[in-house]
């Protein structure tokens, strides 16, 4: 398979981030996220990295498959690295090789900036590896509610987003057994001018768009035969819940961003 | 599961049709174009039937299965679902129709298409919730019905890690969680191996047990002997109805609708015209109760065993070393261990190996999409470690996938037919004559200017394979060719590949089907990523391999299941042979008896 996407998948267990209702799961795993750009000291990054282990920790995920959900950033983060290392000049001056400069302030942009975005990238995987697509949905739904209330189609984006992340590693699939048969037609699709691999591609994406057609008829039979009908009222399975312990995560979570922000 | 609530429903369903059908017609798109899908259609389905529809691609099936789970609303004649009188003189209504649909459950082909969340118990409550039931009902249905597919081990699993087999049952047991009074079940095990298409059998023989009505539409005659009737379509007609003993008695007429009879029946058919005192039937059992009382099988009066094997004069056309190969992310073991194997040029080859036994991986690097890891592959001469090389070997080298009418995307049949022939850089006469052949052989003559995406699932294929034969290939390699077709489109293609191999083509062909790999030249088996066995169909199928080829999820084929279970003490690997054989047995005691 061309494309495996291992970021995102979920992994069964009975944590209590599992556990957690997914709105309040959302709402902190959000507010995790983005407090980390308001990391800027030593103390402040010391706290949200324990934070993120600690979550790792409470979510009984191994260590190995969170950082795998790390590694499609590595690179990212590398680039990063780098250009803050070579660019910023601030501090005294470490080493100093013709036009290239590190100075203690670049080292320390270079650090920072990378670690804090890994503990942003660990409370996105932790989310995706404890919530089902089912109450990510759920959860979406929720807090698309409004829209629904003004006549917009709420429910129906938050199932299109759950079938989104159903169909993705079947279109993959789809999409590599495509690319292997044209390139048995001798289908050059990785080679000559940028125009030419333009025109390489059309086969396949063409090819796949049929594909993606007849899975649309297909599935839309299904939904029918399933009595799914849009927006009308469905049953729930896990009727959403908020629980003392989701409201306390949601207390907690304020508590650290202040803290954060106290340190700052 | 239609169970009832309480006694009055029973004799409620006993007395009525759970469908009814009555001058039944409806017709797609309109003006000169009009297609007549079903025509006249009039079908009872009494409560705790097992109703079989069989008949050739086009005939009406699918659209006969989409009116009766109510999806599809006829344009004329009378409709009752579920005890809902859903399309009468009229005309449609609407909430009847709903009401209907929520005693209806539907399955069909593509398992993919039909679960629509990312873990497998939440799929299974998808019904159960648009139902709107209590959520402990939910749980209690869901757990029932995983434990009755036997998946309640993958209950949490992401179903894109599921073979297509399980795939298929979750979705059945996503229709059971509904309890519908009618489970239409459309072709479920045509994109299925055979061990697949075994479990929803089970399935679906458990369910009789219960009293679920089940109409179940195939392409695979055998299945149709587990129902209690059999109804034929043919261009959207009721051709046949009756028992399958009573239906599968028309053998010329079914052959004349694109269908055939299973296969005891053909031996049954075939021992009779021969002069053997058996009955006709279609039962199993039957038949083999009257070949043993018939005469005491003693052993058949055989010459030496004529055992053919591939042209050994002739170079290897492909060359497999010591190949091994793993996925990079996968988690531990590899998908092909030390696998070594030679074809030789001109000869056909069967790989044979259930899901995930490592064929699909070799097929790709025969075709150089992947090279091994250690060992290597020769094709022609050329190493397909070699990136250069490579791309000279995809015109050497013809790759049918699976499905590969997936490959289609021009706006004419002669265009994608074209796209082969071209990247080899032909002058435009030169690849307009290879077309054109290529068209002529698998007999799509005419369709030159037709949207590919317009002909038929059948056409289809042809056309995708045209698009191979027409860049020449001396190698042609196909995975699972006949999937999905209907038994005319399979015997068609038979022909057609049988044709090429007698041009001097080397074909290696993946199958599910034992009796298709006993016609090759040489029988490749895989099993757990590594070469089980190696040889002439004579040597890998005999009866000291049972036991081992099923611990593989393989098997014999029929003729040669057929002649262990009579106690002959011969070989046959066709129908043909084992007729012979069992003919030959029937003059010897005669003799014996005579002398």
């Amino acid at each position: 398979m061309a494309f495996k996407l291992s970021m995102g998948e979920y992994w069964p267990g009975q944590s209590f981030l599992h556990r957690m209702d997914p709105r309040a799961k959302v709402a902190c795993m959000l507010a995790l996220m983005v407090s980390v750009f308001f990391v800027h000291t030593l103390p402040q990054l010391v706290l949200s990295w324990a934070v993120a282990l600690a979550l790792i920790t409470l979510s009984r995920v191994p260590v190995a498959k969170v950082l795998q959900s790390v590694r499609p950033v590595v690179a990212m983060l590398t680039i990063l690295g780098v250009c803050n290392l070579l660019l910023v000049r601030a501090g005294q001056t470490l080493v100093s090789l013709g036009p290239l400069t590190i100075t203690t302030g670049g080292a320390w942009a270079a650090v920072l900036y990378s670690l804090r975005l890994v503990a942003a990238v660990i409370a996105a995987a932790l989310l995706l590896l404890t919530t089902t697509p089912t109450q990510l949905t759920d959860a979406f739904d929720a807090a698309l509610a409004p829209l629904s209330r003004i006549g917009l189609p709420g429910h129906e984006l938050a199932m299109v987003f759950s079938l989104m992340l159903r169909f993705i590693p079947t279109l993959a699939d789809e999409a590599s057994a495509i690319l292997d048969a044209q390139t048995a037609r001798g289908g050059a699709l990785a080679e000559g001018s940028p125009v030419q691999r333009v025109k390489a591609v059309v086969p396949v994406i063409v090819a796949l768009l049929a594909s993606s057609l007849r899975h649309a008829n297909g599935l839309s039979r299904a939904l029918d035969a399933r009595c799914y009908e849009g927006g009308a009222a469905r049953g729930h399975w896990h009727p959403l819940r908020m629980a003392t312990s989701d409201w306390l995560a949601l207390v907690a979570t304020a508590a650290y961003v202040a803290l954060l922000i106290a340190l700052a | 599961m239609a169970v009832p609530a309480n006694k009055d429903q029973v004799i409620r369903d006993a007395t009525q049709p759970v469908v009814s059908l009555s001058h039944v017609t409806l017709r797609y798109g309109d003006g000169p174009s009009v297609i007549t899908a079903l025509d006249d259609v009039t079908l009872e389905v009494a409560a705790g039937e097992r109703v079989c529809v069989l008949g050739a691609n086009g005939s009406g099936k699918s659209t006969l299965a989409s009116v009766i789970c109510g999806l599809l609303a006829p344009d004329e004649g009378t409709v009752s679902l579920a005890g809902e009188n859903v399309l009468g003189p009229s005309g449609v209504d609407f909430e009847a129709y709903r009401r209907a649909r929520r005693q209806l459950g539907l399955v069909f082909q593509n398992p993919d298409d039909q679960i629509v969340t990312s873990i497998v118990e939440e799929d299974v409550a998808f019904g159960p919730e648009n139902l709107c039931l209590e959520p402990d009902e939910i749980g209690r249905r869901v757990a029932r019905e995983l434990a009755r597919v036997a998946m309640t081990d993958h209950a949490r699993s992401n179903p894109s890690n599921l073979s297509g087999g399980q795939k298929q049952r979750v979705a059945i047991a996503g229709a059971l969680a509904m309890e519908p009074r009618v489970l239409v079940l459309d072709e479920p095990g045509a994109l299925l191996d055979v061990r697949g298409r075994r479990g929803i059998m089970r399935v679906m023989a458990e369910l009789r047990g219960l009293g679920t009505t089940i109409v179940h539409i195939t392409h695979f005659m055998d299945e149709a002997l587990a129902a209690d009737r059999v109804v034929v379509m043919d261009h959207g007609r009721v051709a046949l109805d009756g028992t399958p003993q009573e239906v599968f008695a028309h053998g010329e007429k079914l052959a004349g609708l694109g269908l055939e009879v299973p296969f005891t029946a053909q031996l049954a058919g075939a021992l009779r015209e021969r002069g053997l005192d058996v009955p006709w039937t279609c039962d199993e059992a039957v038949l083999r109760d009257a070949l043993v009382s018939d005469s005491p099988l003693g052993p058949v009066p055989h010459g030496e065993p004529s055992l053919e094997t591939g042209p050994n004069g002739e170079a290897a056309a492909v060359q497999v070393e010591r190949v091994s190969y793993s996925y990079r992310d996968a988690d531990s073991h590899k998908a092909l261990d030390d696998v070594s194997f030679a074809v030789a040029g001109g000869s056909s080859v069967a790989i044979v190996g259930q899901t995930g036994s490592g064929k699909s991986t070799l097929v790709r690097m025969l075709c150089a999409l992947e090279v091994p890891d250690q060992g290597r592959i020769v094709v022609k001469g050329i190493d397909t470690a070699s990136r250069k090389d490579r791309r000279k070997l995809h015109g050497n080298v013809g790759y049918v996938m699976q499905h590969p009418e997936r490959q289609l995307f021009a706006e004419t049949v002669l265009e994608d037919v074209a796209y082969g022939p071209r990247n080899l850089k032909l002058p435009p006469d030169e690849v307009q004559k290879r077309c054109a052949h290529a068209l002529a052989l698998v007999g799509l003559t005419g369709k030159e200017e037709a949207s590919p995406f317009q002909l038929s699932g059948g056409q289809q294929r042809l056309c995708a394979i045209a698009g191979v034969l027409a860049m020449e290939p001396d190698v042609l390699v196909l995975d699972e060719p006949t999937a999905g077709l209907d038994p005319r489109g399979r015997s068609q293609l038979e022909h057609i590949l049988e044709d090429i191999h007698a041009h001097g083509v080397t074909t290696i062909r993946v199958t599910h089907s034992m009796d298709d790999a006993a016609k090759a030249q040489q029988v490749v088996v895989l099993s757990r990523s590594k070469l089980l066995m190696l040889g002439s169909p004579q040597e890998v199928f005999c009866a000291a391999h049972d036991k081992t080829l099923h611990d593989a999820g393989l098997g014999l084929p029929e003729p040669l299941r057929w002649a262990i279970s009579l106690g002959l003490d011969t070989a046959p690997l066709t129908i043909e042979q084992l007729v012979d054989d069992l003919v030959a047995t029937r003059d010897a005691s005669r003799n014996e008896e005579v002398g």
